[in-house]
């Protein structure tokens, strides 16, 4: 079995994470830029970048193998 | 940074009966690692925290509205989307050692410092204007709350930016010569979180300088 093209499908797997988390930071960026040169609402601009920390926490920094024994790439 | 000058000897350490030989010791050790840069971001939010508060305290307009100062808007989203795609390939990077991918490791942690280091500049050279017959800065340390509270926030976190890229670097000739693996890879995990710590502050430092509030005697 040839086992480096293996390892490299299983990883092209996970990368496809950071791509959506990645996407989902760019697109909340832009609304932020948005509402903050439209409706310049402070909760609203918050609660985005709130929304962007928990994506950067939960699947960038990995805070849950912290407290669980697995991998969580 | 204690935790990633530990983390980093048992990545290489293959020495037969040394204790991080076991993966049950190397598993515990990486585990107490984590909890301790953990403990160490913790420690280091009090002093953004700390900035942010003087942000909106002091940063109020005639009313006591909340105010900012006229910033160039097109720098703060570039350098933001910058760092924001630095920490992609940086977890691009953790995710390909994890795998045993060691191309994209390497580049991954090669492109990473590169935006880290074109961010730096943004913030350096086009918002601070260090080098003003190049660009013109649009504030001063000395221009009153604005300036302190700018230069204050951006220069600790530029600060933080510029030893990340020093750390990725220095994983990078690591990689090169050979340490780290699939198993074994506590070194580049500590440098990975280290960044998207960075990455985190500046989420909250950008809305708060470029966005939050009118901008003070702009009409």
């Amino acid at each position: 079995m040839n086992e480096p093209t293996r390892a490299k499908r299983t990883t092209g797997n996970f990368y496809s994470q950071g791509i959506v988390v990645a996407i989902a930071l760019a697109v909340l960026t832009a609304v932020e830029y948005y509402v903050a040169l439209t409706i310049d609402w402070t909760s609203i601009l918050m609660l985005l970048a709130l929304i962007k920390a928990v994506l950067v926490v939960n699947y960038f920094m990995h805070i849950k193998s912290v407290w669980t024994e697995e991998e969580s790439h | 940074m204690s935790a990633i000058a530990i983390g980093q000897k048992p990545d290489h350490a293959h020495t037969a009966g040394s204790h991080a030989d076991s993966p049950a010791a190397y598993a515990e050790h990486v585990r107490r690692s984590r909890l301790g840069m953990w403990l160490f971001f913790a420690s280091e939010s009090f002093l953004f925290l700390g900035l942010l508060v003087a942000r909106f305290y002091l940063w109020r307009g005639d009313a006591g509205e909340i105010v900012r100062p006229a910033l160039d808007q097109q720098i703060g989203l570039i350098v933001t989307a910058v760092l924001l795609l630095s920490s992609y390939f940086m977890n691009r990077s953790e995710v390909a050692i994890a795998h045993g991918d060691r191309r994209n490791f390497m580049s991954g942690l090669l492109i990473t410092a590169l935006l880290g280091t074109i961010f730096l500049v943004g913030v350096v050279v086009f918002e601070w204007g260090l080098f003003p017959s190049l660009v013109e800065g649009h504030l001063k340390p000395t221009d009153g709350v604005f300036g302190a509270v700018v230069f204050g926030m951006t220069g600790m976190h530029a600060l933080h930016v510029l030893s990340g890229v020093v750390l990725i670097l220095n994983i990078w000739w690591l990689g090169r010569k050979g340490h780290f693996s699939a198993e074994r890879h506590w070194g580049v995990e500590a440098v990975a979180i280290y960044w998207h710590y960075v990455d985190l502050v500046w989420i909250f430092l950008y809305p708060a300088i470029y966005l939050i509030g009118h901008a003070y005697g702009a009409h």
